[in-house]
């Protein structure tokens, strides 16, 4: 599926994406089915959105783009997955092949596969310029 | 940390990555993708992945990483501010079967027939609690996702569904109110259980006889059916290739694995009695991890006149993972031979198989959740999987990191001494009380 159809399925649509916050109708009290047979006759009944309260998302502007790779450090993490570290090697071999000019480090991120990892972030941050980073499986 | 990254993903998670970079923040994340499995993959076969296409866009895969790390940004990816999501109307209105095939093609439901959450059905649940109908009762997520908060009458709507009775609810409360839900992103298909204890078992005339575990009382099938309802719809679970990734599915998720516990019949201390409550309280507990198993797979079970049931369930504990506990379910039988043995505590029993469960160093090294989960911890220092990276192949170490990994509780009818066993490990115990 595409992108913005699955923004689309999570209420998240590309005009809240373009910053309009107000999406559909929290304050909308209720609404007919659209999906299902004819209903001719029959009752009525209304029943409740079962739906629990999204959090807002707040945007993160993404972090500015470097000109080139050229003579920068790109750090490749593994999340710990089996075979990030054997993908992120062959990233390293393709780097020395076709973008020489490049410094690739290996890490393994500590922790568990969905915590942060302050301190490989501070050596990131204080030596790299870059990052790659492989996430399962 | 201000540092463009590329986010490499295999195929096989592609809405999963989007999405969540979504509900992160991050709805234009430039998430690169390989071939799914990377895994078990020879040098070669990665190398033609690297120097290969993105299977989602077609493009090369390294100028796509470059790209992520180059090209400039636009006006999109450099908005900030806030967005908020929406669920839709507070009500539907239609017919009654066009209603049911709505919330079955929405995902409300666990794709069985529910009870419609009328307002009417929906207000005689409301009367089973003192709680305002707007009051929050918590918040739940499905995995490592922002969470979704909910109040009592949403929690209400959930426990119509399953076929709760009003006087089910505080249970329902109560599990909702831990902020565990019963679906579990992962790929390994998690299975989860509740433990109940106190007087309301009787109250509500909970079975916990003959066929403790099976689909033999409303309150055991409704309250677990109820479990999975709620995360579906309180904590966005269940949405395969989103928010649930379990590659074979746990039959378990259907109700989950209610327990409970036989009182009356046991030699021992309720659970919830040893996690600190008073034996009057109404308590349930809650577990998540892989699933349940016979005990009569195990070594030495066979019918004899010295049956050791501490050393069957020491043979089949030896089996599990050491990431999730071990929980044993006992039938009164089993129960009354461990006292029979000198196990007069459940303390005791744990003390012994957490002493006697035990692997080498090698062997605990090549299982897949000490790579996966272990490992990393070991890098951090967590205890005792940074000693145990460090000692010899030989060495001789416990199965599972703590004696508090392993639980007891005992159910069943006695028409047979066999035990189950979980690889379950304890979450939390919520009082039920509280939410009457």
């Amino acid at each position: 599926m595409k992108r913005r159809n699955l923004l689309a399925l999570m209420g998240m649509s590309p005009v809240a994406l373009a910053g309009v916050p107000a999406l559909a109708s929290q304050d909308k009290k209720t609404e007919k089915t659209k999906k299902g047979a004819p209903s001719a006759g029959e009752p009525k009944l209304t029943v409740l959105n079962p739906r629990g309260l999204p959090p807002p998302i707040t945007l993160v502007p993404m972090a500015p783009r470097l000109s080139t790779l050229d003579g920068k450090t790109v750090y490749l993490v593994s999340d710990g997955f089996p075979g990030a570290d054997a993908f992120l090697n062959q990233v390293s071999i393709w780097f020395k092949k076709n973008m020489p000019n490049v410094t690739t480090v290996y890490r393994l991120k500590a922790g568990g596969f969905a915590d942060d990892d302050p301190k490989l972030n501070a050596e990131i941050k204080e030596k790299g310029q870059a990052v790659i980073m492989a996430i399962g499986h | 940390m201000g540092i463009p990254s590329a986010p490499l993903v295999t195929k096989a998670f592609k809405d999963l990555a989007i999405l969540n970079a979504a509900k992160r923040g991050m709805p234009h994340e430039r998430i690169c993708f390989t071939p799914h499995p990377v895994w078990g993959k020879t040098p070669e076969e990665v190398r033609a992945y690297v120097e290969g296409p993105d299977p989602v866009s077609g493009k090369p895969l390294m100028k796509e990483i470059v790209d992520a790390l180059t090209v400039p940004l636009s006006d999109e990816d450099k908005k900030g501010g806030v967005v908020t999501v929406s669920t839709g109307p507070a009500t539907f209105t239609d017919t009654a079967d066009n209603l049911q095939e709505f919330y079955l093609n929405n995902g409300y439901t666990d794709f069985l027939p529910i009870i419609l959450p009328t307002e009417e059905k929906v207000d005689a649940m409301l009367k089973g609690t003192s709680h305002k109908p707007d009051e929050t009762v918590g918040k739940m997520a499905a995995g490592a996702y922002p969470p979704w908060s909910y109040n009592v009458r949403q929690v209400a709507a959930s426990a119509v569904m399953a076929g709760c009775r009003p006087e089910y609810f505080p249970i329902v409360l109560a599990i909702a109110s831990s902020g565990m839900a019963s679906l579990f992103s992962s790929t390994n298909s998690f299975a989860f259980a509740m433990v109940i204890n106190g007087p309301i078992r009787d109250k509500l005339e909970f079975n916990y006889g003959i066929g403790a575990l099976g689909p033999f009382a409303q309150p055991n099938a409704t309250i677990g059916r109820a479990w999975t309802i709620l995360s579906k719809n309180l904590g966005n679970g269940g949405i395969p290739g989103d928010t649930y990734l379990g590659s074979l599915g746990n039959n378990l998720n259907y109700n989950n694995v209610v327990i409970a516990e036989h009182e009356d019949a046991s030699p021992w201390a309720p659970f919830h009695v040893q996690r600190g409550f008073k034996k009057e309280d109404n308590v349930v507990s809650l577990f998540r991890g892989l699933g349940v198993v016979p005990g009569q797979v195990a070594r030495g079970s066979s019918a004899n006149e010295n049956v050791q049931f501490d050393y069957q369930m020491s043979d089949l504990f030896s089996t599990f993972t050491g990431f999730f506990g071990a929980l044993i379910i006992a039938d009164p039988l089993v129960a009354a031979r461990l006292k029979e043995q000198g196990y007069d505590t459940k303390e005791k029993l744990i003390d012994w198989l957490y002493k006697n469960t035990t692997q080498t160093v090698k062997d605990y090294k090549s299982r897949n959740y000490a790579y996966l989960f272990d490992y990393p911890r070991a890098l951090r220092g967590d205890e005792p999987w940074a000693s145990w990276y460090k000692m010899p192949d030989d060495a001789v170490i416990p199965h599972f990191p703590r004696a508090s990994d392993f639980n007891i509780v005992v159910a069943g009818g006695q028409t047979n001494a066999y035990p189950q066993a979980g690889n379950l490990s304890y979450g939390v115990s919520v009082s039920i009380d509280k939410w009457t």
